[in-house]
């Protein structure tokens, strides 16, 4: 029912969340933390919501 | 304090072509319109959307100059930010040559009609765009005055227009483009407009490097002119020309040449190349639905040259708010209205309202003769506007501009069972907003088919005889 998947990432960090694509989820690129600026790939996350509505 | 380091030369009094700078000197006397910050604002800090968002519970969209703004090394920058251009749908209309009484529900179709009166560009030599020219180290993005506007952003960006042409064609798109300056000379873009996005991929296809001019401030009715959904093959530069109400003067890049052209009297000029195949991390970035734009990947534009002015200004929209909304509603009115006016005849007025940011619902109202009418007439809106999601159709003596009246119409003159539609598996929106690939129709007209209920009125002929003010006794402390 909703519009582009997206997923939630915390830093592992700093252990803030931030929204992130969900083409970068199982993508090789390292996300760029908004409130930080560490880089690390989505597994390393602290936390990851990725719930969806199908 | 610091102030900024070169004069700004005066735009002449008589037939100055028009840029930003004659613009503002048109509003700059008015505190209404035109506000001034001289202390240090750090826009890295969020010091510029501070300001604006003040202004904006106090509902006041003044344009804003910072005159003394921080560059991205937290250094003074030489360029003075210019903000919330488009903050009022009056200066939208004056921008293009109307007066303030046409910005209510004419203005959209009055700003499209200006699609249609193209003007041809001319090409000059001597460009006040490139007085300064900045080429290798010294083509620094760094140096501008770059906004971060909301906490979860991914960092400065530059929100204004990028120039492009597709491969083997001598036509030009100009598109709003973000642009978040990861380095020096590297910026990773996010676009979203089709045509666009054509012209990367025929480029990519080719593993071609798409050159690109991304303009950093240039009069407001330039930028109002690349809004319309023009079709495929259109110039842009003769379609902002209209809107300018003369030509636009290009000038050959200082890195292409002849073979791309930018324009002369832009602010700030940034020449670069999209290399085919890169792509960078870009987002989140608050956006126009008050939502954040997840974190993607997107184009890289690298550097070649920086040109501006003397005295440029660094022009910036302040996204998610009034003048954001209405860079897009404005145009998307006025192309719903003309398409319904020449499909089907009965259209009275079309607004987008805030509450849905101005682009993702449409209030219609209509000339209704027969039932069936309202979905039809919004079946044609959202076939025809990209993106819009809802569509609420009422009759013609609802106010679609004053939303209490809409939303009376809907609470009693809708049957949800009846008068509700879901129009399913259409194009999902590219951002996470709640109705996906659905669209939704409300018909809020008065039912015709059974008999119903009339909405109150006082009669015509006595609101004319009551003069209020021969009426109403004096209040007390008026002079008598």
């Amino acid at each position: 029912m909703t519009g582009m998947r997206i997923f939630w990432s915390t830093c592992p960090k700093c252990m803030k969340g931030f929204v992130v694509a969900w083409e970068l989820r199982h993508a090789k690129y390292k996300l760029i933390c908004p409130h930080c600026g560490h880089r690390y790939l989505p597994d390393e996350s602290a936390a990851i919501d990725e719930r969806h509505a199908e | 304090m610091p102030q900024s380091k070169k004069a700004r030369p005066k735009a002449g009094r008589a037939r100055a072509p028009k840029s930003l700078g004659t613009y503002l000197d048109r509003i700059r006397h008015d505190p209404a319109e035109f506000r001034t910050v001289s202390r240090t604002a750090n826009p890295m800090n969020f010091d510029v959307t501070a300001v604006l968002g003040h202004l904006d519970q106090r509902r006041e969209y003044p344009t804003v100059q910072f005159s003394n703004p921080l560059d991205m090394h937290g250094k003074p920058s030489r360029f003075p930010i210019v903000t919330n251009l488009f903050g009022t749908r009056e200066r939208c209309a004056e921008a293009i040559g109307l007066s303030r009484s046409q910005a209510g529900p004419q203005l959209g179709s009055l700003l499209c009609d200006r699609i249609d009166r193209k003007i041809r560009p001319v090409t000059v030599k001597n460009a006040p765009a490139q007085k300064n020219v900045l080429t290798g180290k010294k083509a620094d993005l760094w140096m501008f005055p770059a906004v971060r506007h909301f906490e979860m952003d991914l960092g400065a960006v530059l929100t204004m227009g990028m120039i492009a042409k597709p491969p083997g064609e001598d036509f030009y798109n100009i598109t709003f483009v973000k642009a978040f300056p990861e380095s020096a000379s590297r910026a990773g873009l996010t676009v979203h407009t089709l045509h666009m996005s054509r012209i990367l991929r025929e480029w990519e296809q080719r593993k071609e490097r798409c050159r690109v001019a991304y303009v950093l401030g240039h009069h407001p009715a330039f930028w109002l002119g690349t809004l319309n959904n023009t079709p495929w093959g259109d110039n842009e530069y003769a379609t902002c020309g209209g809107f300018l109400q003369e030509p636009v003067r290009l000038v050959p890049s200082v890195t292409w040449g002849k073979e791309f052209l930018v324009p002369a009297d832009a602010e700030i000029v940034i020449e670069g190349e999209i290399v085919p195949g890169e792509r960078t991390v870009v987002n989140p970035f608050g956006d126009i639905s008050l939502q954040y734009q997840g974190q993607q990947l997107g184009p890289v534009m690298e550097v070649k040259a920086i040109t501006h002015r003397d005295g440029a200004l660094f022009q910036d929209i302040f996204s998610g708010h009034r003048e954001h909304m209405l860079l897009g509603s404005i145009p998307r009115e006025g192309t719903i209205y003309n398409h319904l006016r020449n499909r089907l005849g009965n259209v009275v007025a079309v607004h987008m309202p805030y509450s849905a940011c101005a682009r993702y619902t449409a209030y219609i109202s209509i000339r209704k003769v027969e039932e069936g009418q309202a979905k039809n007439t919004a079946l044609q809106a959202l076939a025809h506007v990209p993106n819009l999601l809802a569509v609420v159709v009422v009759d013609d003596d609802i106010d679609v501009f004053n939303e209490e009246q809409v939303l009376w119409a809907i609470n009693f003159q809708v049957d949800p069972s009846r008068d509700i539609s879901l129009i399913t598996n259409m194009r999902t929106p590219s951002d996470p907003r709640a109705l996906g690939s659905t669209r939704v129709i409300i018909d809020a007209t008065r039912p015709g088919h059974i008999a119903f209920p009339t909405r109150l009125r006082i009669p015509q002929s006595a609101l004319e005889r009551v003069n209020l003010g021969e009426w109403l006794d004096a209040a007390k402390g008026d002079a008598q």
